[in-house]
């Protein structure tokens, strides 16, 4: 055996220990998801396509064995999805929109599946010339069309900071059209059982389970979620709340996985209760276990991408995974276009929402799987591969609408922290230019009356040439008090400070807050190349204007509602 | 602040100049002769742009030639009397300049600056102190007048 082979067998990743394959996925995953970013392509996207090359669709390095062991990881990030998605919902959100959000949610799932049902139906017809199989076929098909993967949607969300009425019909329909689309599927695997004669044919049984699963999830969800609420709620130190918080999602999964019912749901509606019932302590929950999140959903799309198999595809099922693609992005389409017009939903919900309903990730390919076991053969096998090939198409295409949507609806960038925004000014976005400079020689009484006029503490001092010569400061001020009989001779020259630091218009903002973060001055003067006075940033109005900014883009998010 | 220990017979005398920049001049030839400061180039140029913002001559006769420098420790006052008169002080009652306090402190020491100004000032506005001080007839007088032992 020469080198090579040594090498090549080592280097056989089926071999490979667990760990060693997570940390490929993680740093590969998220080195594709950031050179992604750069190219303004969903980092979801990357991820995915890592996974696809990974898998058995490329270079099939991951094997079924190694999947099926990392499975856990994958159902961990369902939960914590979950969880992340039932916190933002709010109920006072749900009251608001509930008229548009039930109208639209109806409509768009309600669409899919009839517009699914009939074209699948038709062509299948066309095709097998079965009537059973191809009502079968139509009404499974359609039933799991009207999902929408939560998952890769609000990643491209959360990664473009948005805010606003879209943004929160989208996390809400996502959130509740799995539900929608469990109970068509339980309906329609009834049927399909009654028309085939084959398995799950007993409507009044599959009814009870599905009461069963989504009653269950619910109550265990916020039953651990209020333990959860009696335990952090004494604590303060948050490795311990990070800890117990991640424990509890642990165990709610592990639960739901035991009794059999939907994980989504389950910590969905633990995420619910904790950010409705116990809105105090939660923020705090959710900000920690959102840093906890990254690696896990890269490992999460990665594996999705490696268990996708397109390479069984024939003719057929390329043609029919065709036509429920454009049928049910038409069925999407037009349902929520009509459902946003009929409940008078913002002008940007209803131009832009048909973009964010492509996706279809999870519970697509659960209830696909569900189907090939319960209707083995021809219609379980068809149905297997049109749901693989279509997740391939919309888990790639689906990001990119939804970044374009959230970009064209203005909702992108809404949501940003004062870090954020800090990142994305210069000196001239924080500076006071219209500020009142003080000649050198301006008499303490005029000072007085600057600063008695202005809300500023602290004022550049310039010479005759505009020059910055010096800063006045509240404090020295404060300290002309005990010699009051002198305010006819003291001038600003007497009593300003000593110039430490300067910036410029173009100065990054992100370096002029890190001057005020590590020396202890209040205020650094803005001069131009020539050292005149341009303005002056002071750390306490530096911190308020970028409180109103924040609250700016919070009443334009909130504007949106009104269109 | 005790004005007491900052009052020192080297440093109150009798001017001979009679002009305005030669009269702080010779203030500061006392400060080089008293060893506490080293950059003197420095001190000159910054006592005469303070004059130049504006005179110092604050009236009743009295002028206070003042900085803040970093060369210098503790607070100093030079105080020189010119009982003939320095015309062209330039003070803001264009009175003739017959007392000149200079006060010189530290660049960091604002607070007594602030102090000795204050006492200073508030000294010299007190007409028995100002009519003692016109009247002296030595150094030690000066200091004796200006550290209150006249009056007790």
């Amino acid at each position: 055996m020469n080198l090579f082979h040594i090498i090549a067998e080592k280097m056989d990743l089926s071999n490979a220990s667990i760990i060693l394959i997570l940390g490929v996925v993680l740093f590969g995953g998220t080195l594709v998801g950031r050179i992604f970013q750069k190219w303004k392509i969903p980092q979801v996207v990357g991820y995915i396509g890592v996974g696809l090359l990974l898998g058995k669709t490329g270079f099939n390095l991951i094997s079924s064995q190694t999947l099926l062991n990392l499975q856990p990881f994958s159902t961990f990030a369902l939960g914590l999805i979950g969880f992340m998605i039932g916190g933002e919902l709010k109920i006072k959100t749900i009251k608001k929109y509930g008229k548009q959000f039930i109208t639209i949610l109806l409509m768009e799932s309600l669409s899919a599946f009839v517009l699914v049902f009939i074209l699948i139906t038709s062509v299948s017809m066309f095709f097998f010339k079965d009537i059973r199989i191809a009502l079968s076929l139509g009404l499974l098909l359609g039933s799991i069309s009207s999902a929408t993967a939560p998952a890769a949607t609000t990643d491209v969300l959360w990664e473009n900071k948005t805010r606003g009425p879209l943004t929160t019909m989208i996390m809400g329909i996502v959130a509740m059209d799995d539900a929608v689309s469990l109970l068509l599927f339980a309906i329609a695997s009834s049927v399909t059982g009654i028309i085939t004669g084959q398995a799950g044919g007993n409507f009044l049984y599959s009814m009870l389970d599905l009461v069963w699963e989504i009653g269950i999830s619910i109550i265990l969800g916020v039953g651990i979620g209020f333990i959860l609420y009696r335990i952090i709620r004494n604590f303060l130190d948050e490795d311990k709340i990070l800890a117990f918080s991640i424990g509890a999602i642990l165990l709610l999964i592990g639960l739901s996985q035991l009794l059999g019912v939907d994980v989504i749901l389950a910590t969905m509606a633990m995420g619910f209760f904790l950010s409705n019932f116990a809105p105090r302590r939660s923020t705090e929950t959710f900000h920690l276990v959102e840093k906890f999140t990254p690696p896990v959903y890269v490992l999460f799309f990665v594996m999705v991408g490696a268990t996708m198999n397109i390479k069984g595809l024939t003719l057929v099922t390329v043609i029919l995974a065709g036509v429920f693609l454009i049928a049910r992005l038409t069925g999407k389409a037009f349902g929520s276009t009509m459902g946003s017009m009929l409940s008078k939903a913002p002008k940007t919900v209803r131009k832009y929402l048909p973009f964010c309903l492509l996706s279809q990730a999870g519970v697509a390919i659960g209830l696909s799987i569900t189907a090939g076991h319960n209707f083995p053969g021809i219609i379980g096998e068809t149905i297997v591969l049109v749901i693989t090939a279509t997740t391939f198409v919309v888990q790639i295409l689906g990001p990119a609408a939804v970044k374009y949507a959230v970009n064209k609806s203005g909702e992108a960038g809404l949501n940003i922290t004062a870090l954020d925004l800090i990142k994305q000014s210069k000196g001239k976005d924080i500076a006071d230019t219209d500020i009142p400079i003080i000649r050198v020689n301006e008499s303490l009484k005029n000072i007085l009356s600057i600063f008695a006029e202005h809300d500023n503490l602290y004022y550049p001092v310039a010479d005759s040439e505009n020059k910055l010569v010096g800063i006045l400061s509240i404090e020295k001020l404060k300290d002309t008090f005990m010699a009051s009989d002198l305010s006819d001779y003291l001038l600003a020259h007497d009593i300003m400070d000593k110039i430490i630091y300067t910036s410029r218009l173009s100065t990054e903002a992100s370096e002029i807050y890190s001057i005020f973060e590590k020396s202890h001055v209040a205020s650094i003067p803005v001069v131009d190349g020539e050292g005149k006075v341009k303005g002056m940033i002071e750390n306490r109005r530096m911190q308020q204007l970028l409180a109103s900014r924040l609250s700016d883009l919070k009443v334009k998010a909130k504007q949106m509602e009104e269109v | 602040m005790n004005i007491v220990q900052l009052i020192d017979r080297e440093l109150c005398f009798f001017l001979h100049s009679k002009t305005k920049t030669e009269v702080i001049l010779e203030l500061l030839d006392q400060v080089e002769k008293s060893g506490n400061v080293t950059d003197m180039e420095n001190l000159k140029k910054e006592i005469f742009y303070r004059e130049q913002i504006m005179s110092t001559g604050i009236g009743q006769g009295i002028a206070i030639p003042h900085v803040r420098f970093e060369g210098i420790d503790s607070p100093m006052v030079i105080i020189g009397l010119a009982p003939s008169g320095i015309s062209d002080y330039d003070s803001i009652d264009n009175q003739i300049v017959k007392i000149v306090i200079m006060i010189l402190v530290g660049a960091e020491q604002h607070k007594e600056y602030l102090r000795i100004l204050s006492i200073i000032v508030g000294k010299l506005k007190d007409k028995a102190i100002h009519k003692m001080l016109l009247e002296a007839k030595d150094n030690g007088e000066i200091e004796k007048i200006l550290k209150g032992e006249y009056l007790k």
